[in-house]
């Protein structure tokens, strides 16, 4: 008695965007290692921020139960995107030429 | 299961559109247009990565101490360029969903081929000047 995936997930577009959920976390904490060999505490916030990206994931309403649109989660990880270009722009900028 | 499961519609004159009659879109479309916003934000971190390692990884041109800053800065700038448009396209596309209306052209990829041809032009450039003005 094998439920059929497409019932419960038609698609696969929950799974997919769980996964999609997931490179965007890998990506953040890569950003952070990144910084993190010459900038050891930005570099541990952006790492830190990858995890809070992949934990934020796990928590979206609609993971596990209904769907619906996220709007926060969605504003909050363009926010730490922002902040994060941020930090990097005052990097650079202070980066000696 | 029917395509476009219209749960709980509501009527919603949000910005003017008074005819607009606001529903829930299929799970599918919202969960895509999702799956939209989070790449184009791997891409606006792409360019961020790239911009830092511009100026920090790459050894200085020869002749052009700025020439790492000309490269690096606007490669971060335009990560957070594409990051808040990405959020403000999702935003868009998400109330042509639910109105049942046609998608909004994006923006995205126009900002994206200028700036990767902007950014092309300004190494060769940089590179160009570097070779003309390498100490021999």
């Amino acid at each position: 008695m094998n439920p059929d995936p497409e019932e419960s997930d038609p698609g696969l577009a929950r799974e997919r965007t769980n996964m999609a959920w997931t490179r965007t976390a890998i990506s953040f904490a890569a950003l952070g290692a990144a910084i993190l060999k010459d900038h050891l505490v930005p570099g541990l916030i952006v790492l830190a921020l990858g995890l809070a990206t992949w934990i934020l994931s796990r928590l979206l309403p609609g993971t596990f139960g209904a769907t619906g649109a996220r709007p926060r989660q969605l504003l909050l990880v363009t926010v730490a995107v922002t902040a994060v270009a941020a930090v990097a722009l005052g990097v650079a900028l202070t980066a000696r030429t | 299961m029917g395509l476009i499961a219209a749960s709980h519609a509501t009527p919603g004159p949000a910005d003017g559109d008074a005819d607009a009659v606001e529903s829930e879109p299929d799970a599918r479309f919202t969960f895509a247009n999702e799956r939209t916003f989070l790449a184009w934000t791997r891409t606006a971190l792409a360019f961020v990565v790239a911009g830092l390692g511009v100026v920090q990884l790459l050894p200085p041109f020869p002749g052009v101490p700025w020439g790492r800053h000309v490269l690096g800065v606007p490669l971060i700038v335009i990560g957070a360029v594409i990051a808040v448009t990405s959020y403000s396209q999702w935003v868009r596309s998400q109330q042509a969903l639910r109105r049942g209306q046609p998608l909004p052209r994006s923006v995205l990829p126009r900002i994206l081929a200028i700036a990767i041809t902007a950014m092309a032009i300004v190494s060769a450039v940089v590179l160009l000047v570097s070779a003309v003005l390498k100490p021999r």
